[in-house]
């Protein structure tokens, strides 16, 4: 009954939208949406006994257990802010014509529908079902990329489509593996997640190896993993800062959950030695990636992007740790995550308004008076960024330092390459806003530039992020410790 | 009716089509016989699976063949020749990093490296030359042939193709590796997914070559004038 409450409320929000004339009441339709499907989340949070796996009964379809719904809880509350920053930005989008009024319904219709498909994501208890809602988020996002009518869009949305849907195909592959490999294990094959972690154990290994590689494939590339990352910084740089919050901060961590799911599974098989290093590797190479790409990087918005593939190759090296600790603080580093790059796109989008005549989409941002012109934009880039290079009162100090401390107990070789390279990752981000931040006209010249006057929609949210990240780094709540302990329990790394 | 060493000589036949078809997709620079051809490979594979569901008597096989025949051979090419018309691109002549022959003996190559993996990964499921080896071997070849030609080829329109061959790998594969009762639950949606990307594709990346179309004519046309003024 719970699925059906947010399909009805996104199917309303929808039907709102096609209705309405205005952008602000198209606006208000997806902030209500965002409103009442966090409120849903938070309902279930408190009065619903999870895991809950009778929604469509007998079926197996979907459930809910503590895993989804942290990743739920996140999601919808990046989309509530997302959505109050989008009536400013979109407003001003319209304003300067970078967004044509006639888009503006497809724009905030897909905009819902997204939603939705994030949520039923998190929620599939069939691997199958989960694939195809992953996939639908990639279209859905594809287009709220290519909807500014710039032909440099179009080329990223379609480069993401194409880099995301031909990996989800081999994924694809690999359920069929992991089907075939459930049928002549237990005589009936079954992609649901609850009862391929009953069985694991007795999954022959060579299959569940080749299975896992297939269905990593798809889902590195839907988290921005090397090599498939390609698609990332140039889609998370092009799209509208709305939506490029939405892609870091939530539709990576689709492509990680999966990545989590799957693993959960291959862990408790003998497949779990040789699957390991690989996870391993791909994580330190996309860090390094990454890392060495961000230094030259002159763009506030690619810096931003390259910076969640660093972030994402930490949580993969997290992962391959695979003890309960390392897990542990993974999760609490999607959170991290995810909050902190919203609150940091917010406040790029703000300079991006600010300074759009300069900023063409792949030339080095041009910014100077910062501090004068947008000062609650420059201190949420300077603090998002010490928080997500990991300074210590923020959440991610602690995920990062937690993930480091138990890579140590595997081998500390790679614990010294990994802090090597996010240390060149943290200075890049210095280097960035020392050199771009103290720009400042010369005293006898005048400056032309007229100050965007940026409305408390936009304001808002950068502030509520970074209080949050803040206030969870100084006092993580009992209650948030014990969850993320009983998902690790579920996920059976305990 | 149902003579097992017919049936076999009869999917081995398809099975070239297949082969076949998927050889000419790599190779082509016509953009309409492309759609033709991928039409072409559908039909091979609704036959593969329509003579399966006749083998073992299997309803759900016969219903997959249905789907396929509706949306894959007739319904998506079609979808894609009235674009086609629409942005008059006739030729895609742009090999992004391989030529026509370097990409068959690739192609070749990779079929070979599958059929080797697949035996070591297949060896306790599969018999090893059985007709479901090979459709396995066939599917996955498939998939990595998709690949080969989304990535080599510039055309959003080719791309498209590619990444549709790939799925009928998925298809071919999904048919022979395994009992599949779960297929039929997922190959609605999974069509309509396609669609959906399709549109996507269609409204937004379509578009993208069409004015690449009109800036390389324009641009023709400067260099011309330019040609011609001194």
């Amino acid at each position: 009954m719970i699925l059906v409450a947010f399909a009805v409320t996104a199917i309303a929000a929808i039907v709102l939208i096609a209705l309405s004339r205005t952008h602000r009441q198209m606006n208000a339709a997806a902030i209500g949406q965002a409103i009442v499907f966090m409120a849903i989340a938070t309902w279930i949070l408190f009065f619903v006994q999870v895991p809950v796996d009778t929604f469509i009964v007998g079926s197996g379809y979907f459930f809910i257990d503590h895993l989804g719904l942290l990743e739920v809880l996140v999601a919808t509350f990046i989309f509530v802010l997302a959505a109050v920053y989008a009536q400013g930005y979109v407003g001003n989008l319209l304003a300067s014509h970078e967004l044509e009024a006639g888009s503006l319904r497809l724009f905030y219709a897909a905009w819902c529908l997204l939603e939705l498909m994030i949520v039923l994501a998190f929620f599939s208890d069939n691997l199958a079902l989960f694939w195809i809602f992953a996939e639908l988020t990639t279209v859905i996002s594809a287009m709220l990329i290519a909807i500014l009518s710039a032909r440099e869009n179009i080329d990223a949305a379609l480069k993401y489509i194409f880099v995301a849907s031909v990996a989800m195909i081999f994924a694809f592959v690999g359920l069929i593996f992991l089907f075939e490999i459930t049928r002549s294990a237990l005589g009936a094959g079954t992609l649901n997640w609850t009862a391929l972690m009953a069985h694991a154990s007795s999954f022959p290994p060579e299959m569940t190896v080749a299975a896992f590689l297939f269905i990593f494939i798809g889902f590195a590339a839907k988290s921005g993993i090397f090599p498939f990352h390609t698609w990332l910084p140039e889609a998370h740089a092009k799209a509208p800062s709305a939506v490029s919050a939405v892609l870091s901060g939530v539709l990576l961590n689709v492509g990680i959950y999966g990545i989590i799911r799957v693993f959960a599974v291959v862990h408790q098989t003998a497949a779990a030695a040789i699957v390991t290093p690989v996870l391993l590797l791909f994580g330190i190479f996309s860090i390094a990636i990454a890392a060495i790409s961000m230094l030259p990087e002159k763009n506030l918005k690619k810096l931003i992007a390259f910076s969640s593939i660093e972030n994402m190759g930490l949580m993969l090296v997290g992962i391959a740790v695979a003890t309960p600790l390392a897990i542990f603080w993974v999760l609490v580093q999607v959170i991290a995550h995810a909050l902190t790059k919203a609150s940091l796109f917010f406040s790029a989008g703000i300079l991006h308004r600010q300074y759009r005549s300069h900023l063409s989409a792949d030339a080095p941002d041009d910014m100077y008076d910062v501090f004068r012109f947008q000062p609650l934009a420059a201190w949420g880039i300077i603090l998002g960024g010490l928080a997500i290079i990991g300074m210590p009162p923020f959440l991610a100090f602690f995920s990062k330092f937690f993930i480091l401390l138990s890579l140590d107990s595997l081998s500390p070789w790679v614990l010294a390459i990994v802090l090597v390279l996010i240390f060149i990752a943290a200075s890049a981000i210095g280097f960035f806003v020392i050199s771009t931040f103290g720009r400042t006209t010369p005293p006898g010249e005048t400056c032309d530039l007229v100050p965007y006057r940026t409305p408390l929609s936009m304001k808002a949210p950068i502030v509520i992020l970074l209080a949050l990240v803040l206030a969870l780094g100084l006092m993580f709540p009992a209650g948030g410790y014990a969850f993320i302990t009983q998902i690790v329990m579920e996920l059976r790394f305990a | 009716m149902s003579d097992p060493a017919f049936f076999d000589g009869i999917v081995k036949i398809l099975f070239v089509c297949v082969i076949v078809t998927s050889a000419y997709i790599i190779t082509t620079k016509n953009l309409i016989s492309l759609v033709r051809v991928y039409a072409l490979q559908s039909l091979a594979l609704m036959a593969i699976a329509l003579s399966l569901a006749w083998y073992e008597n299997s309803a759900i096989l016969l219903a997959i063949a249905i789907l396929t025949l509706v949306f894959k051979v007739i319904l998506i090419p079609y979808f894609i020749a009235t674009v086609q018309e629409k942005i008059r691109i006739k030729r895609d002549i742009e090999f992004h990093f391989l030529s026509p022959t370097s990409s068959l003996l690739i192609s070749l190559a990779l079929m070979i490296v599958i059929y080797i993996t697949l035996s070591h990964v297949l060896s306790d499921t599969l018999a090893k030359g059985s007709l479901f080896f090979f459709g396995a071997v066939i599917g996955i070849s498939l998939v990595l042939m998709g690949m080969m030609v989304t990535f080599s080829r510039k055309r959003a329109i080719t791309k498209v193709l590619g990444y549709l061959s790939m799925e009928n790998g998925v298809l071919l594969f999904g048919l022979f590796a395994t009992e599949l009762p779960f297929i039929i639950e997922f190959l609605i949606v999974i069509d309509l997914v396609i669609l959906i990307l399709l549109t996507t594709i269609l409204t937004v990346g379509i578009d993208s070559t069409l004015e690449e179309y009109h800036n390389r004519l324009h641009r023709f046309y400067l260099w011309e004038e330019q040609e011609e003024s001194p």
